[in-house]
């Protein structure tokens, strides 16, 4: 993937591609208008998938509709765009350049499976062993390492999460995949964790036992409780797979003919021998013992490691094909060569055992360690000879290692009378394993910690004891010499008959003479590279003990591994220096990580199963094996307690499912250059984490949930598939109580989240929905349903569901440890203490930036505010404070789905006007062949294609039996199956299949048509056919993945769609998409704010627009305002927005104006207008619409309002504060009321702006007289979002804000000239008076008066007079008729920054459409047969777009530019005149017809149709 | 025979909400009678009594007609439309003798793919305990139009 366009360019020139960061709804919003409209986008985002917070959501406020159903199209559409380039697991690094031409650096994170081979099978989940908690579940279910994030989730693509080297591995030399393995193990899976074990290491059932497991040392478990027992399950899985018969593994093809020497069968000698053969070498390994396995077969005692095992391991890798030579003990290093071998690996270890120089050590009782384990552990003459010796005798093992401890545990099996210990170092300091030293005393070997040994002392010829002295202070340098003290005059003498030295061990070299070129280091061992194993002479490698000296088995295994793949190099002229590989970082949790997880629920504190051994006293009966071994259930209860710390533990599983070579387990990061010409940051909000909350319990309860987390729950396709359950019991909660402003309005967050009210209220209806008996309490402070149809859902939710809504802040929660139960304490209304018991506790959970996105800002060099959102200007509310930078949705202030779908339409529109010269220039259109004609006559020539999608249908459904059924049937002439019918290879076989057999209809028996019809459509396309001559058959989603336990019932219903799909098929009309010019010029109804906007929008776009005002000159309600709450001017602001509007080349303004007529559709409207004063009329055309009717304040029939002068409302009082500030530095006292004319009975809605407008006049009047009263009486104080700091401000500056009841309204009187004001003050309980100055009324903000204009353009409007949108959440600035756009008041109240947000909104949704030169209209629509249309008007009635006319002819016609393709009228004609083409009824009843034809118990029976 | 009846039933889904749950479903692994054979329609506003009717003639033991939650319906009110003609068809079908309960209409979102399932699974349970539909044992009609068991012959002017 080479992002950087080839050709160079100067840097002045600008880019016609914008950078989208992040992938939610808004990014997703931006991107689409974006590349509609000629720009080449890059969509990128952090995770693996689009879709952001929206996807995550069960229901979406204030509509119900559900999150998924509205989405997923966008998914597609988005994850399909030809011209949308998806940057998925991506971030930015850093961007350069300026406005117009950047240069973004992106890192690509590895993702590990290659999207473009990944067809989302899922295969690579259904065999991966690593659970981790859900992150898509919000932690609430469990997930695979390999996952998709979500079932819908764009690109259709898996991933593998991985965090880094689990610890186990990293310590291991070897790098034992340990954490793979024990996953399968707990998974049951013992012959793959066998496998992942092999792949590292060819002896699991000897380190099993006797390994040192540094892997344990290193376990994160450590830090909770104990490691896990990972040698005893790795030792588990070796006597699970020992227990079969064996099998002797086939030798791999001998591919090379140079041949490899090796010299020594131990562990490294075999490891390597394995890998070479394995590579195809032919190898042969020289052993001077009568057995293979080195040390580990004759240094170990049989006690520790059967020889059995040993035996069989060594066996396999004889059967591999590798040559062992026993008892052939290689003299001399030429004489290899001079066979003609091309390289040896010398890998004799270290057997030659040594003692002290002191006197008394060639006494016959004196004996060597390794020649004493060799000789007990080959048995035979050697053996006896020792039993001999040792019988009944008193023996003194000298030496602490492990060696140390096997002979002396040895002697205590053949018979010595007593065994005991010595040593130089200290108990702590015995390099022997603990739990050796443990077992060695429990049998009753004594040990003599810190003793130097003088002398063996004689009698008789014999050894009579040791001379020892007491050792103060040792310690061995870096290079192996001894530092040592000893107590001066402490000798004394440690009883002994028989002394055996056990104080290290060496290689012998004899072998190898100076002559041979090979170097040798002081400490006796052959001198290496350490990093290739290669010894001084070329050809020559060494590797294990004889390199390093005595080490573990593991060591031997790993240096193996290493010196086997530095010979393959040499032997192919390689260069031998591994090359360096970026590695992952090992994962070392933190105690608080682990302490978080502990409170997650995620992680349990249990102590590791232990393992069975066997008594004392029957382990010195015999050499017989002393650890039992774990049973099946002790070991997956002992793997279950694996925390899977890197998360994919690359045990590979999916590496060999996968079918279409999509995992790449070596994928590293990638940086890349992308060039564009502007950037919208998108990246969204993270839920507030309410563990720093901890007031509220989350984690610590159970039964505690934060919202985002109850979604889920409530989700249908959530954690418990939308059954309302509490966490600790899985119980129906009774009563849940919902804490809002938790991360909200307080001391870390001054800020209002701006939607938790609404999604607690929606959480709460749902639920009720769910569980009629659920009684849900919402607790809170101000109830902020301020957006469109808010207050009406508020209503709802109290007087039809019967949520109950208390206004207060709860102090605390406290769990009932019994019931699990949540007692909340809170003070009430009349400031008494109260508490209550609830079953759940839901915490509305405010949003923050997170940490990652504060980071992008800086490194992008973009301003944040003091809370970390994105700072903007409230004129010009989508640019960042770096120009060509823009941002959208929750990013630049907390926000709604709506607000932010119109806002990220806006940035897009933002992010292009600097861009339209060079729109075009970056998108790529794709070229078809001339589509094949097709004759009505013509007979259908079908191909089948049926698909096994991995396992996923052809392991349920018998796909050749279908494909044979298929070809059976008429019209049928070529029928095919494949693994994966949607990978790129089988499209190129389709296109081939359909030149071929010259076939004119395909069908693809496969998954859904929702995710891959479009794919298969283009596929036949680009062969020449038309798109509508292709079906599919659902035979994966709706067949083998819902009936997996009915096979054959599956086969027969598999065989029952594609019979259904080959009678469509054989139906199916090519259809017509006819092009039709676009006239690119946009009307703009209104020339307000929102109007002039829309107008410069579309102008500095590029297109014409014709502006047209009712009244006599432009600015419609901003000409009433002064100024902003953050004290900017107002006036100044419009008056520069008007010069520009009407100076502007491309606007044409007509003021005076109305619309008299209104026709057309999407691309060809044509609108008269009567322009007064002269009343002239004019005719535009055009191709879009935007609607900009705006509203006004509304003249209050209440409170005394035009009954005196001193009565205003808000706008009247902030003219007056701006036109006469002197006046108001002698006003003593003003009050103001809120919610006139708002949230009653006549207009239900909230004005959303007056709560703001009241704040600032108050502030002003603050500012203009500090000694001015001002009491704000309201009923909620709406101050959502980035406002609420105002009305903190407010209070702080001394503006008294008292609650009034709906009920109870104030009460405005003239008395004796005064004006007097009353309200009824609930806290208090009493009446209050005020007598006032003046009284300002928060007037409601009503609409236009716009119904002849709504019936003229047939589009719908509310209740309350504002404008319907297409869709209240995902086309907030569209109509349902295409081409006609809203914007601002006319849409709903709303402030300066929403205004001029929604207006660009509107005009990246109309350059959509303006941008194109001809739009294709036709397809799937209705069509109406005019012979035999009886004009009844039915079509018209129902269609729900309007579209339908009564022509001039007299019959019904539909325009295929505005027909949606419902096919309502179509059903509900009743002479049966129109017909909707691909679903045409003689189509689908064909359909239902080979459905129920005949039942085919079946594919085997049947013949042709 | 009626213990090892096993029942046709047609569903007609619309594409926005029904289809989509009924894919759901198979993502979510949700297990299902395999007596449920979907069809698949832009939006239930299109499906037209005649398609139930025909569903029954052609064998069909039970139908039903899945789509959006009322409210929701992609194309505004085509669900509405549909409930009805169920409603319409179910008279039909009381009239003719079939008996009504063979035919439902259900609504459901698009994230709802266990409700698709429960559906599937009660529809089935209840056409199973219902037995075949008569009409499979009436002689079947030869050439279109013609046959005199055809239910659209006998409330051709319903």
């Amino acid at each position: 993937m080479d992002l950087r366009k080839e050709e160079q360019k100067s840097p002045s020139e600008k880019i016609g591609a914008v950078m989208v960061v992040g992938g939610g709804i808004g990014g997703m919003q931006a991107a689409l208008d974006l590349a509609n409209s000629g720009f080449k986008v890059y969509l990128v985002d952090e995770s693996s998938a689009i879709g952001g917070k929206m996807a995550k959501l069960d229901k979406t406020f204030p509509t119900n509709d559900c999150s998924m159903c509205t989405i997923s199209p966008k998914l597609v559409e988005t994850g399909r765009h030809l011209n949308i380039q998806l940057l998925m697991d991506t971030e930015v690094v850093k961007v350069e350049g300026e406005a117009g031409n950047f240069r973004v650096t992106v890192r690509h994170k590895p993702r590990y499976i290659d999207v473009s081979k990944c067809t989302g099978c899922s295969e690579c989940a259904q065999v991966c062993p690593v659970i981790i908690p859900g992150r898509f579940d919000e932690g609430l279910a469990k997930q695979r390492a390999a996952y998709k994030l979500y079932p819908q989730a764009v690109p259709n693509a898996f991933a593998i999460a991985k965090r880094g080297i689990a610890a186990c591995r990293d310590a291991c030399p070897a790098h034992q995949r340990a954490q793979g393995y024990i996953a399968l193990i707990r998974e049951g899976r013992y012959a793959d964790a066998m496998r992942v074990i092999k792949e590292d290491n060819p002896f699991p059932g000897i380190c099993g036992r006797i390994c040192n497991h540094r892997c344990e040392d290193a376990c994160n478990r450590n830090l909770i409780d104990q490691p896990l027992n990972i040698s005893a399950l790795k030792r588990f899985v070796a006597d699970q797979v020992y227990a079969k018969p064996y099998q002797p593994p086939e030798p791999p093809p001998l591919i090379h003919e140079d041949r490899v020497a090796i010299i020594g069968a131990g562990p490294c000698g075999l490891t390597a021998a394995k890998d070479l053969r394995q590579a195809g070498y032919p190898v042969t390994v020289f052993e001077a013992l009568p057995v293979a396995g080195g040390m580990l077969r004759v240094g170990v005692p049989e006690y520790r490691l059967p020889s059995a095992i040993v035996d069989r391991e060594v066996q396999e890798i004889v059967d591999l094909g590798v040559e062992i030579k026993l008892n052939t003990p290689v003299t001399n290093l030429d004489e290899i060569f001079n066979q003609g071998f091309k390289a040896v690996l010398i890998a004799v270890g270290a057997h030659e055992g040594r003692k002290l120089p002191i006197p008394g050590v060639d006494l016959p009782e004196v004996l060597i360690n390794t020649q004493f384990l060799r000789d007990v552990r080959l048995g035979g003459e050697g053996k006896q000879r020792i039993e001999r010796l040792i019988a009944g005798r008193h023996v003194l093992v000298l030496g602490g290692g492990n060696v140390a401890v096997d002979c002396a545990r040895t002697a205590l099996r053949l018979g010595a009378a007593r065994v005991d210990m010595a040593c130089l170092e200290s108990r702590e300091k015995m390099p022997a394993h603990p739990e050796e030293v443990r077992e060695a005393e429990e049998e009753g070997i004594t040990i003599y910690n810190s003793r130097s040994f003088k002398r063996i002392l004689e009698n008789d010829g014999h050894v009579a004891g040791v001379e020892a002295l007491k050792v103060t202070f040792m310690e061995f340098d870096s290079e192996g010499r001894l530092t040592l003290e000893t107590e001066e005059k402490s000798e004394h003498v440690l009883p002994a008959q028989v002394v055996i030295f056990a104080i290290g061990q060496r290689a012998g070299l004899g072998f190898i003479p100076e002559s041979a070129g090979v170097g040798v280091t002081k400490q006796a061992t052959i001198a290496v590279n350490p990093n290739t194993y290669a010894a001084t002479r070329p050809g020559v490698f060494a590797a294990g003990d004889v390199t390093t000296g005595t080490a573990y088995v593991i060591e031997a295994v790993a240096a193996g591994h290493k010196a086997a793949a530095s010979i393959i190099k040499y032997l192919q002229g390689e260069d031998l220096e591994p090359k360096p590989k970026p590695e992952l970082p090992v994962v070392k949790l933190t105690k608080e990580e682990i302490q978080e997880r502990i409170e997650r629920g995620e992680i349990r504190i249990t102590p590791r199963v232990p393992m069975k051994a066997k008594e004392v006293t029957e382990r010195l009966r015999s050499f017989a094996e002393v650890n039992l071994g774990y049973t099946e259930e002790e070991a997956q209860a002992e793997a279950a307690r694996c925390l899977a710390c890197g998360i994919c533990s690359e045990c590979l599983s999916c590496f060999y499912k996968c079918g279409l070579g999509a995992i790449d387990h070596d994928m590293v990061e990638k940086i890349e250059e992308v060039e564009v010409g502007s950037l919208i940051l998108a990246p969204g909000f993270e839920v507030y984490d309410a563990l720093g909350s901890q007031e509220f319990g989350l984690g610590r309860y159970a039964n505690v949930l934060n919202a985002l987390q109850f979604e889920r729950i409530l989700s249908a396709s959530g954690p418990t598939m939308g059954h309302v359950q509490r966490p600790s019991d899985g119980q129906v909660p009774k009563r849940i109580a919902f804490l809002q402003c938790v991360g909200s309005r307080d001391k870390n967050h001054p800020y209002c989240s701006a939607v938790c009210c609404m999604y607690a209220t929606k959480q709460a209806i749902i639920a009720k929905e769910h569980e009629p008996d659920i009684t849900p309490v919402i607790f809170f402070i101000d109830l902020r349903a301020y957006g469109k149809g808010f207050d009406a859902y508020y209503e709802r939710a109290k007087r039809e569901y019967g949520v109950k809504y208390v206004r207060c802040a709860i102090s605390r929660v406290a769990e009932d440890p019994r019931t699990k139960n949540l007692i909340l304490t809170y003070l009430d209304n009349s400031g008494e203490v109260r508490e209550e018991e609830f079953d759940l506790v839901v915490l509305s959970v405010g949003m923050v930036v997170s940490a990652s996105t504060r980071e992008l800002a800086k490194k992008l060099g973009v301003k944040l505010d003091e809370y970390g959102f994105a700072e903007t200007d409230i004129f010009n509310p989508l640019a960042t404070s770096r120009p060509g930078i823009f941002v959208c949705g929750a990013f630049q202030s907390p926000k709604d789905i709506p607000e932010t779908v119109a806002q990220a339409s806006g940035a897009a529109a933002a992010a292009s006007e600097i861009l339209a010269p060079v729109r075009g220039t970056l998108v790529v259109s794709k070229e078809y062949p001339p589509l094949k004609e097709i004759k009505e006559e013509e007979e259908a020539r079908i191909g089948v294609f049926i698909c096994h999608c991995g396992n996923n249908i052809g392991g349920v459904v018998d796909v050749p039996a279908v494909k044979e059924y298929a070809a059976k049937f008429k019209n049928v002439v070529f029928v095919d199956d494949n693994l994966y019918t949607c990978s790129q290879d089988t499209q190129e076989k389709i296109k081939k299949a359909i030149a071929e057999h010259n076939l004119n209809r395909v069908i693809v028996a496969s998954c859904t048509p929702r995710t891959h019809e479009p794919l298969f459509q283009e596929t036949i396309r680009e062969a020449g056919l038309n798109r509508y001559l292709f079906e599919m058959a659902n035979i994966r989603d709706q067949c083998s993945w819902v009936h997996m336990q009915e096979k054959e019932e599956a086969t027969d219903k598999a065989g029952a769609l594609v019979r259904m799909a080959i009678a469509h098929a054989r139906l199916l009309q090519p259809l017509k998409e006819l092009p039709k010019k676009v006239t690119k010029r946009g009307l703009v109804i209104g020339g307000g704010l929102a109007g002039m906007e829309a107008a410069l929008g579309l102008a500095e776009q590029g297109f014409e627009a014709v502006l047209i005002e009712k009244e006599a000159e432009l600015g419609g309600n901003l000409r009433h305002l002064r100024r902003t709450l953050s004290g900017q001017d107002v006036a100044q602001f419009l008056e520069v927005l008007q010069e520009k509007v009407k100076k502007h080349p491309r606007i044409q303004i007509f003021t005076n104006a109305v619309v008299t007529d209104f026709s057309g559709y999407v691309g060809n409207f044509k609108t008269s207008i009567l322009v007064g004063p002269r009343m002239f009329t004019r005719e535009i055309e055009h191709g879009v619409t935007i609607v900009a009717t705006g509203g006004e304040e509304y003249k209050p029939k209440e409170y005394l309002y035009g009954q005196d002068e001193r009565i205003v409302t808000q706008l009247e009082l902030e003219d007056l504060l701006a036109k006469d500030s002197r006046r108001w530095r002698e006003v003593k006292e003003i009050v103001m009321v809120q919610c006139v004319g708002s949230r009653n009975e006549e207009r239900p809605y909230c004005s959303r702006v007056c709560c703001a407008e009241a704040v600032k006049n108050a502030l002003h009047l603050k500012e203009l007289n500090p000694q001015v009263r001002v009491t704000i009486l309201y009923r909620d104080m709406r101050m959502y979002g980035l406002l609420e700091p105002y009305y903190k401000q407010a209070r702080q500056a001394g503006v008294h804000f008292l609650r009034y009841e709906e009920e109870r309204p104030p009460e405005v009187k003239i008395q004796e000239g005064r004006l007097k004001v009353s309200v009824f003050n609930p806290i208090l309980r009493e009446e209050l008076e005020f007598f006032p100055d003046y009284v300002a009324l928060s007037a409601a903000t009503i609409a236009a008066d716009t119904a002849e204009l709504a019936s003229m353009l047939k589009v719908p409007r509310t209740a309350e007079g504002f404008f319907l949108e297409a869709h209240m959440k995902l086309r907030p600035v569209d109509f349902a008729s295409e081409g006609i756009y809203l914007c601002g008041l006319a849409h709903g109240p709303k402030l300066i920054d929403e205004c001029i947000a929604q207006a660009k909104g509107a005009v990246a949704r109309a350059c959509t459409i303006l941008a194109k030169d001809e739009i294709l209209v036709g397809g799937i629509v209705s069509v109406v047969n005019p012979e035999k249309c009886a004009a009844c008007l039915t079509c018209v009635r129902v269609c729900p777009y309007n579209v339908p006319v009564i022509n001039a002819e007299g019959v019904a016609e539909i325009e295929p530019a505005m027909c949606h393709g419902c096919g309502i009228c179509v059903a509900e004609c009743p002479g049966k005149a129109i017909t909707l083409q691909h679903f045409t009824d003689e189509q689908i009843l064909a359909k239902c017809q080979a459905l129920l034809e005949r039942e085919l118990k079946a594919i085997r029976q049947v013949e042709a149709a | 025979m009626r213990e090892n009846f096993e029942p046709l039933i047609v569903a007609f889904c619309c594409h926005y909400c029904a289809y989509t749950a009924a894919d759901l479903a198979g993502t979510m692994r949700l297990s299902y009678p395999p007596n449920v054979r979907i069809i698949r329609v832009p939006c239930t506003g299109k499906v037209d009594v005649l398609f139930l009717l025909k569903a029954f003639e052609e064998g069909a033991d039970g139908v039903y007609v899945a789509g959006c939650l009322e409210g929701d319906c992609h194309f505004l009110k085509g669900n509405l439309r549909a409930k009805k003609r169920v409603a319409l068809a179910k008279r039909i079908l009381e009239e003719v003798g079939l008996g009504g309960e063979r035919l439902e209409m259900y609504n459901m979102s698009a994230a709802m793919g266990p409700r698709f399932a429960e559906v599937a699974r009660e529809m089935t349970e209840k056409i199973r305990k219902l037995g075949p539909s008569p009409i499979k044992k009436m002689p079947r009609a030869g050439s279109k139009g013609s046959g005199e068991n055809k239910i659209l012959d006998q409330v051709v002017n319903y």
